[in-house]
């Protein structure tokens, strides 16, 4: 995916363009309904699962799915099927409330991590590309440290400055993904600075501002959009693994991570307690991967 | 796919034990092998180094180890030691009075030659229990003097009846002078390892894997009955019991309470832990500050846990609610009633001290696993979810364990979470390190009458008069509650059916493994 | 060549100022006295004022002016970044905060273990990655290029850590097959060499050894690899479909060569160059694994090291495990492109 492509005149119509091509494909069908099914079941987590999700209930802990539980199970603990599909943790919260729960910190930590990062690595990068000369050499320089760090690294190290929490997690997931978009936009903006068009623009007297707005930024958009949705499934997995090291959301957040954390803990006793996050988050995760990947399809039609 | 399974069951097959190797499971791999403070280090260490004084087999009475035997003066403050003969260090440097003053002045004076005070290191766990280092308030040994070739005499700045109890702590394992000297900050560390007069010899550690420890062949006592101990550091408890029930570890120390019901039905491996444990867990809370500075909070705060289905759900069935601040199977004691679970009652002493919606505090759980709290961030999660029951809305924090121990200390924390285990047996141990004039900052708890008791009661002559004055400390915390009591638990060690001779005592499992044999 | 793999060398340092300016500032930037955390609340001022002097932490950060005024130019530079930038250039990452041991003593003898998991990891994604990239190539537009597409996008979508439980679960607790925790029984005797379990023991024949090193690796190195394996099959189908379509394989076909001879013998072989590289760039997400999966089995490597060091703030710990693993992976990166244009001889670097 490079953004050299031939500039399209209107962002509109190759956008309704893509759209249709993406619905028409398969997998970024299904892709787009895991990825509504999660937000929804997020969003109406406290309707579909009344009650809280962090609150101690001794009496019902460390039971099993009722779901896969066998009846004579099920009559001898005095419970119905729907009681705790999903089981139990130690502290006898259902599971299914907290997976549910997981979801709105996962999917909003992620998709706001993502944003922040495309922000700045937005703004990087055009400011590198349209500057060029020694701004543009300053910016390759951060790019390039940032991408010297394996990716999990470079979190690990923020949060070991910034201590452990979800918004320091949000913030060092932030700044791991920032150079990829710098790279997308740095390279869109060099290939369109030349481009006969860009200059036409400037020798009428267009301002920078209108030139990006007006050229540059419509037409990063597609791979910057591609990029997007990769990228927030990545985001999505370095929450829970930061989550699950310690280093993310703290306890007792329903968060999946820490919920892993949990049953890695008790993965010997109650193997029940890890898989249903884990699950939940390779779900949300492979959700944006085959939105992401049916919208490169779509965006480059070359690999078609 | 089939042949893949064959191979992989024959891969299986392939790891046979070697007979003599007794394999150790711990959480952790020491942070060092010099003077220690944590099990991790301390169990590996005491196989190699020895102490003055030791403990008899699976109690926490004292019997001799390098000294044969001792004697204070008349009001106990010089204290003379006479020296095992013809012992010494595995290094061929001989066991003599010079070598114990060598340990005990490293560890005492900020400027020994060989404490590598400059490059950092300290010795935490001295200071721990004997009050600091020379020269800082309260600090206790104040000469070493080597009186002859085995007689060695040390001078206290106070009376202590139970000195010889405190030698007896794991801590104060004895190196060899010359070996301290060649190693220099590296001594205790992968590279160097320590030399002692112990049971078995240091081998070798492979950073981040394991300990190698070998049988000394000519130790003065019981040679060990396996070859060689190997210590695997594994984090988590879950992962140690699986790797017990896979049997390639012997012995599994200290897994999790709650798997009792697992290891106790194996027909192949058993639980062992000590008759009783000279542990405490207890809840802080910093009562300078509102709004915990009304004992009708704290009570309040005491009737809303229900501590008893709380221990029940984390600690099996090897603890019991605690009642004071001394553990039982000491004395001292009053055995009074621990609070009971009264939510109606709680609620009614937050009305009356003004707080009839309750408040927003703050609850920091310990970041590690320790002996009183094996899963602190069970515990802490599900008193949390009670006080919020009653009104007490706490938030859940924490941090690194050192830091930790530094905030608490400093008053940082409104509720948090702590406990003791023994270093020795004597109530002093526990009531000094919770409750003296320099540790009861960590409470915000000023009691002067208090202190002045906590000072009687470790100077007194005679046991009955100990007696008297510690039960009275314990009716003043009972009625001022400055942290309430919460559990005295017992530590699960998961050992296999072939190993014989494992008696971990009230002080914990660091004791020596010359007793253990492997068939 | 030779002055274009200068050039990338050149190249390298400023990134590398660059990556220990940051390390360097690591315990600078967190919240408190270092002298305070190393030293323990029980410290007294004057120990701490002490320790402050040894480790230089009342000097200035980066130049002192004061001092070049004072004691002339050399002086500019006596200050803490330089002193530090001095002690990593001979690898000299100072001691752990706690145990003593000298981080650089550490990384050597955790590295072999991290870096033994990442080849391994890498060596499953190769040799399931390219057969089932070349299949789906060759397949294209059947269920079995679907199957292979989806498996690819499922393999980028597990938390590794939680395939590392989930192996546990089934291969060490249920199945009693594999070993759950640690690099080797502790019943072998490690022998002498390298630190790479597998290569040390097929060195000197002592093929027991090999195969417990293998038992051990199996599990965390397929939890790690599944991302490179998924990356490598995604690599190998569109790689191969392009030089599927290239006239010069057209031309084969149609002179009759075989299906088989014309996939292996043209197609492939063009194909892998592009895949050679995503091996080399997929190193990051290789390492990334290695640190989260450590931790699962008690993997003696640098990730879990540095994981611990965190948790303790031993910073020297984590200043040399942080910049040692950048390093590595900078080098890595580094050899990729330079075997890229020697297996490539078309690709002129100017």
């Amino acid at each position: 995916m490079n953004g050299t492509s031939a500039p399209a005149a209107h962002g509109t119509s190759l956008g309704r363009d893509v759209l249709k091509r993406l619905l028409r494909h398969p997998t970024g069908l299904t892709g787009l309904a895991i990825i509504v099914l999660f937000i929804l079941s997020a969003v109406f987590a406290p309707v579909i699962r009344p009650g809280d999700p962090l609150r101690t209930t001794l009496a019902t802990r460390n039971i099993p799915p009722t779901l896969i539980m066998n009846s004579a199970d099920l009559e001898r603990r005095g419970l119905s099927r729907g009681d705790f599909p999903l089981g139990t943790d130690a502290q006898g919260r259902d599971l299914l409330r907290r997976v549910l729960y997981g979801g709105r910190i996962s999917l909003r930590v992620g998709l706001i991590a993502v944003l922040i990062a495309m922000s700045i690595g937005t703004i990087l990068g055009l400011i590198g590309g349209y500057a060029g000369g020694r701004v543009d050499m300053f910016v390759v320089w951060l790019v390039d440290i940032l991408l010297a760090f394996p990716g999990i690294l470079l979190a690990i190290s923020i949060v070991a400055v910034l201590g452990p929490s979800l918004t320091n997690a949000l913030i060092a997931i932030s700044i791991t993904q920032v150079p990829i978009y710098t790279r997308i936009v740095r390279s869109a903006t060099l290939a369109l600075r030349q481009s006969e068009y860009v200059q036409a623009a400037r020798a009428l007297g267009s301002g920078a501002p209108r030139i990006i707005f007006g050229h540059i930024l419509p037409n990063s958009l597609s791979p910057l959009l591609v990029q997007l949705t990769m990228s927030t499934g990545t985001a999505i997995l370095d929450v829970a693994a930061l989550g699950f090291l310690g280093l993310g959301a703290q306890p007792p957040a329903a968060e999946w991570g820490v919920m892993i954390a949990d049953g890695y803990n008790r993965f010997r006793e109650a193997p029940w307690l890890s898989i249903a996050p884990g699950l939940a988050i390779f779900l949300s995760v492979i959700g944006f991967n085959l939105l992401g990947d049916a919208a490169r399809d779509a965006l480059d039609p070359r690999l078609n | 796919m089939k042949r893949f399974l064959t191979a992989l069951v024959a891969l299986a097959l392939v790891a046979t034990a070697a007979a003599q190797t007794l394999v150790v499971g711990q959480s952790g791999l020491p942070v060092t092998l010099d003077t220690g403070q944590d099990g991790n280090s301390l169990t590996p260490a005491i196989q190699i180094v020895e102490r003055l004084v030791g403990f008899e087999q699976g109690s926490a009475q004292i019997e001799p180890l390098l000294a044969t035997s001792w004697e204070p003066n008349e009001d106990s403050t010089v204290w003379t030691f006479h020296l095992r003969d013809g012992v010494s260090f595995h290094d061929g440097t001989a066991f003599n009075a010079e070598a114990v003053k060598f340990n005990f002045d490293r560890w005492n004076l900020r400027d020994h030659e060989f404490n590598f005070v400059e490059q950092g290191r300290d010795f935490t766990s001295f200071t721990y229990v004997f009050g600091g280092y020379h020269g800082d308030p309260g600090y206790q040994i104040e000469r070493v003097d080597v009186i002859d070739d085995l007689t060695v005499q040390f001078t206290l700045t106070g009376s202590i009846g139970f000195f010889p109890q405190q030698l007896a702590s794991a801590y104060f394992g004895l190196h060899s002078p010359s070996a301290v000297a060649a190693g220099g900050i590296e001594y205790g560390t992968p590279t160097v390892g320590a030399v002692g007069t112990g049971p078995f010899v240091f081998g070798e550690w492979i950073d981040g894997d394991r300990v190698v420890l070998v049988r000394n062949d000519t130790y003065w006592g019981q040679v060990a009955g396996v070859e060689q101990i190997v210590f695997r550091g594994i984090d988590s408890p879950t992962a140690r019991l699986a790797e017990l029930e896979a049997g390639s570890i012997d012995i599994a120390l200290n897994l999790s309470p709650e798997s009792y019901d697992i290891v106790a039905s194996s027909t192949q491996f058993r639980p062992v832990s000590a008759e009783s444990d000279l542990v405490i867990g207890y809840l802080g809370m910093h009562q300078a500050n509102a709004p915990f500075d009304d004992l009708r909070v704290r009570q309040a705060f005491a009737y809303a846990i229900d501590s008893e289905a709380i221990i029940d759900a984390f600690y099996g069935n090897l603890a019991q609610v605690a009642n004071e601040f001394v553990p039982p199977g000491l004395f001292g004691r009053l055995n009074q009633d621990p609070y009971p679970y009264d939510p109606e009652r709680a609620r009614e002493l937050l009305a009356e001290a003004g707080y009839p919606n309750g408040f927003d505090t703050e609850y920091w759980y310990m970041p590690v696993s320790r002996p009183y709290f094996p899963a602190p961030r069970d515990v802490a999660e599900a008193v949390v979810s009670y006080l919020a029951d009653v009104g007490i809305r706490a938030s859940l924090h924490t941090e690194d364990w050192g830091i930790y121990l530094e905030n608490y200390s400093e008053g940082k924390f409104p509720i948090y979470m702590l406990g003791w285990s023994a270093d020795f047996a004597d109530p002093d141990n526990f009531i000094s390190s919770f409750f003296n004039e320099a540790n009861a900052v960590g409470f915000g708890y000023d009691n002067p009458t208090l202190f002045a008791l906590i000072s009687d009661a470790q100077q007194a002559g005679s046991l009955e008069e100990r007696d008297s004055l510690y039960q009275q400390i314990a009716q003043i915390l009972h009625d001022d509650l400055p942290a309430l009591p919460f559990v005295n638990p017992r530590t699960l060690n998961g050992v296999w059916n072939n190993i014989e001779g494992f008696y971990p005592n009230a002080l914990g499992s660091t004791v020596p493994f010359n007793t253990i044999t492997k068939n | 060549m030779f002055a274009y793999a200068t050039r990338r060398l050149l190249g390298l340092i400023p990134v590398l100022f660059g990556v220990s300016l940051l390390v360097f500032m690591i315990p600078r930037l967190v919240p408190g006295d270092p002298a305070t955390i190393m030293l323990g609340e029980r410290s007294s001022e004057a120990h701490r004022e002490r320790l402050r002097e040894e480790l230089g932490l009342n000097r200035p950060l980066f130049l002192d002016f004061q001092g070049a005024t004072e004691r002339g130019v050399g002086a500019l530079f006596d200050t803490q970044y330089f002193e530090f930038m001095g002690d990593i250039l001979v690898l000299e990452f100072g001691r752990s905060i706690y145990s003593f041991i000298q981080v650089r003593d550490g990384l050597f003898q955790r590295f072999p273990a991290t870096f033994e998991l990442a080849l391994m990891a890498m060596l499953l994604a190769v040799i399931f990655g390219i057969p089932l990239g070349v299949i789906a190539a060759l397949r294209r537009g059947t269920f079995i290029d679907t199957g292979v597409t989806i498996i690819a996008l499922a393999g980028v979508s597990f938390p590794v850590f939680w395939l590392g439980i989930i192996f546990i679960y089934i291969f060490a607790v249920n199945l009693g097959w594999l070993p759950s925790s640690g690099r080797i029984s502790v019943t072998s005797a490690i022998p002498p060499g390298t630190g790479f379990y597998v290569l040390d023991g097929m060195l000197q024949g002592r093929w027991e050894f090999v195969v417990d090193a293998l038992r051990h690796l199996i599990m965390p190195a397929l939890a790690v690899g599944t991302i490179p394996l998924a990356i490598v099959v995604r690599m190998t189908r569109s790689s191969m479909l392009e030089v599927l379509g290239q006239d010069y394989i057209r031309t084969a076909s149609a002179k009759g060569l075989s299906r088989r001879n014309v996939t292996v013998k043209h197609a492939l072989r063009n194909a892998l160059l592009p895949v050679i590289t995503i091996i080399g760039l997929s190193f990051g997400s290789l390492l990334s694994g290695a640190i989260l999966t450590e931790t699962v089995f008690s993997w003696p490597g640098i990730g879990r090291w540095i994981y611990q060091a965190i948790a303790s703030r031993d910073y020297p710990i984590i200043q040399g495990g942080v910049l040692f693993v950048a390093l590595v992976f900078v080098l890595v990166n580094l050899i990729v492109d330079l075997s890229y244009s020697i297996i490539d001889p078309r690709i002129q670097y100017s």
